[in-house]
């Protein structure tokens, strides 16, 4: 109750005609700068930053928490369109919003449904943090490595759910995936690793020219036998109306979006897991769960799940950078930035010493989450006008979006280089019956996965044991076993009768 | 007749390039390559210090070592595909951006592919072409360049005359 107040308070500082504006700003440059591939949350954030400078503190903070937040709506929107990640969490969007908007032709229902469960995850993810925030951050920090280990593990048993007809190849790629991420700097160490002598290769290969090449360009190669088709689906009226989902939409919506939204934010406060391991996470749920369609065909269950959490996750991951001063990502590192920037320091006195501070900034992200659904959904009707575009006009417009997004998030030659070796493998590997899915998300898990576990076997000694003498290590050890052994034990029951053959 | 043009696709097939093959044949050599590097150069195991750098690399190379082999083996029996000569222009269209950067710059280089692409390879009229033409600048000028302030690589001539 006495977070309500201060809420309430929040709102009180926060409705001046200054926040308002400047959480309106923050919220159209936070889409539009999410929207293009390459930048993503934190370059987007980043570049944004020098814009707060005019502001006091408060007002700077607010547009900071609101850009960033509406970063997550927007990395959405050319995953569903042109089948284009505008960040990592959008990569699991694309899976069903492309062929939803596509091969369906619903792509103003998909991005609507991207939308409204970005905003039920992000206002469950809000509530949570308002009422919980500080004791979240607490528990988040009971997850060390052992018990990371133990729930990436589990997050990677997920990847079988995408390997495609022949399991074989996907666990190919699966492993090529996590090999690629291993290049570069051994973050324990410091010693570099299979950098081949290349100086670019120290850094490791850059994830978005990666998932721009594997997904964005290989499909446009793909494209070039569809040139001369009119274009790729017909738009037939642009009106917000025509965007609508029906209530039996909205029915298939909200429980992966709820279920989501609560998966999301638990994930968001873990340190270093992000929203896109929430995406994964959310996405992979979602696989256990009954979906009217099947997921990867354009569901609307797999938007709902996998947006949801990235945006829950999104609003998680302030608990323990206000509470703890600790930044859970990348792009949390930057906000962390900014607050010290102007002389606040996050941790437990945050909210007894700035608590005017502390409180306008959770209230501007309801603010800001309630203003980019709003913005969202009005541009729906001009965003699904690019649908309409001949694919003879819009391969050489996906090409430039894709080199000049690879250019972007390293400013270096490199990233056009790894977003063109990528592009033409997927293409390649993609005719043969690989599906490159399994090597994406691999490749995002992989170095969390590493790091925990070599530090898990550091402090134990290189024993096995962590996972089982810690109680939630082995709680997920066992959520693990029992997702491997689920198809066996379903054939037993099945064969004694128990389960009903599917 | 038909039955004829079948029987010689289906050859072509066969004789076309062995892809099915290749792909597993380079898991092995990555996963060899890494399994190799591993041990020799960054090691598995350490009493004292645990996991080195290459402990996980090394067990993820062994898998994948097993995973291509199994490929290699189940490749035989799946139809080699066909690989459309002209869908190839894209990404050769997009080496040619990479080479004329160093000299022209990036951005001029995407202007002349675009220009190129719509006018010559596409046949549009000029009124289309220059209609995409300014709304793809557009965008990654005033987006990229002017608002993102996103240094693009200027060339060696534009190096030289900046000099």
């Amino acid at each position: 109750m006495e977070n309500l107040m201060h809420l309430f308070e929040g709102f009180n500082y926060l409705f001046t005609l200054q926040n308002i504006g400047v959480t309106m700003i923050g919220a159209v440059l936070g889409l539009l700068v999410g929207a293009m591939p390459g930048i993503g949350s934190l370059a987007g954030v980043a570049l944004l930053l020098p814009l707060t400078f005019k502001f006091n503190p408060t007002t700077a903070i607010i547009m900071l928490g609101s850009l960033y937040y509406a970063n997550m709506y927007g990395g959405a929107f050319s995953a569903i369109l042109i089948g284009i990640p505008g960040d990592g969490p959008a990569v699991m969007t694309m899976m069903d919003g492309y062929p939803m908007a596509t091969q369906k032709n619903r792509p103003g229902q998909a991005l609507l449904t991207s939308n409204i469960s970005s905003f039920i995850g992000g206002t469950i993810g809000m509530i949570i943090l308002t009422f919980m925030g500080p004791s979240l951050a607490n528990a988040g920090l009971r997850f060390g490595p052992a018990e990371m280990t133990a729930l990436l593990l589990l997050a990677m048993t997920s990847i079988g759910w995408l390997v495609g007809e022949n399991p074989t190849k996907g666990l190919v790629l699966t492993m090529f995936g996590i090999l690629l991420a291993s290049m570069g700097m051994d973050t324990l160490s410091g010693t570099p690793r299979y950098d081949f002598g290349n100086i670019y290769l120290l850094g490791g290969i850059p994830f978005v020219p990666f998932v721009i090449g594997m997904v964005g360009f290989s499909q446009v190669i793909r494209l070039m036998g569809d040139r001369h088709k009119e274009t790729q689906i017909a738009v037939k009226k642009l009106s917000i109306k025509e965007s609508m989902i029906t209530f039996h939409d909205l029915k298939r919506l909200l429980p992966p979006a709820i279920r989501s939204g609560f998966l999301g934010t638990f994930v968001g406060v873990l340190p270093g897991a992000g929203a896109t391991t929430a995406a994964f996470m959310g996405y992979a749920v979602q696989k256990s769960f009954k979906s009217e369609e099947p997921l990867g065909t354009g569901a609307i269950e797999g938007i709902a799940a996998c947006e949801a959490a990235n945006n829950a996750a999104a609003a998680g991951a302030f608990a323990p950078l206000l509470a703890l001063g600790i930044p859970g990502s990348g792009t949390g590192a930057v906000l962390l930035g900014g607050l010290m920037m102007w002389g606040l320091n996050p941790g437990p006195l945050l909210f007894t010493n700035s608590p005017e501070f502390a409180w306008s900034l959770i209230a501007s992200l309801f603010l800001a989450n309630i203003i980019t659904l709003i913005i969202a959904w009005g541009i729906i009707p001009f965003l699904i006008k690019i649908l309409s575009v001949p694919t003879r006009l819009m391969i050489p417009a996906i090409t430039v979006v894709c080199i000049v997004g690879s250019y972007s998030t390293s400013n270096s030659m490199f990233g056009i280089v790894v977003m063109f070796i990528a592009g033409v493998l997927g293409y390649v590997l993609g005719n043969a019956g690989y599906s490159t899915a399994p090597a994406i998300l691999s490749f995002v898990l992989a170095p969390l996965l590493e790091s925990n576990m070599r530090k898990a076997f550091i402090i134990s000694q290189g024993s096995l044991d962590f996972f089982y003498t810690k109680p939630i290590a082995l709680a997920f050890m066992i959520i693990l076993v029992l997702v491997i052994l689920f198809p066996l034990i379903r054939l037993v029951l099945t064969k004694a009768g128990v389960m009903k053959k599917k | 007749m038909g039955r004829k043009v079948k029987q010689m696709d289906q050859e072509k097939k066969k004789k076309g390039f062995p892809i099915m093959q290749v792909i597993p044949i380079v898991g092995i050599l990555i996963s060899v390559v890494f399994i190799y590097l591993g041990f020799a150069k960054y090691g598995f195991w350490d009493t004292f210090k645990g996991p080195r750098p290459g402990f996980f690399p090394i067990i993820i190379s062994c898998l994948m070592l097993v995973a291509s082999l199994v490929a290699l083996a189940t490749s035989y029996k799946e139809e080699n595909i066909e690989w459309p000569k002209e869908n190839w222009i894209l990404p050769l269209s997009v080496l040619g951006i990479f080479v004329a950067t160093f000299v022209i710059g990036l951005l001029p280089s995407i202007a002349i592919f675009v220009l190129l692409w719509l006018k010559k390879f596409e046949k549009c009229t000029w009124k289309t072409t220059l209609t995409v033409f300014v709304i793809i600048m557009a965008v990654v000028v005033g987006v990229f360049v002017l608002w993102l302030g996103i240094p693009f690589p200027k060339g060696m001539i534009l190096d030289a005359i900046n000099n």
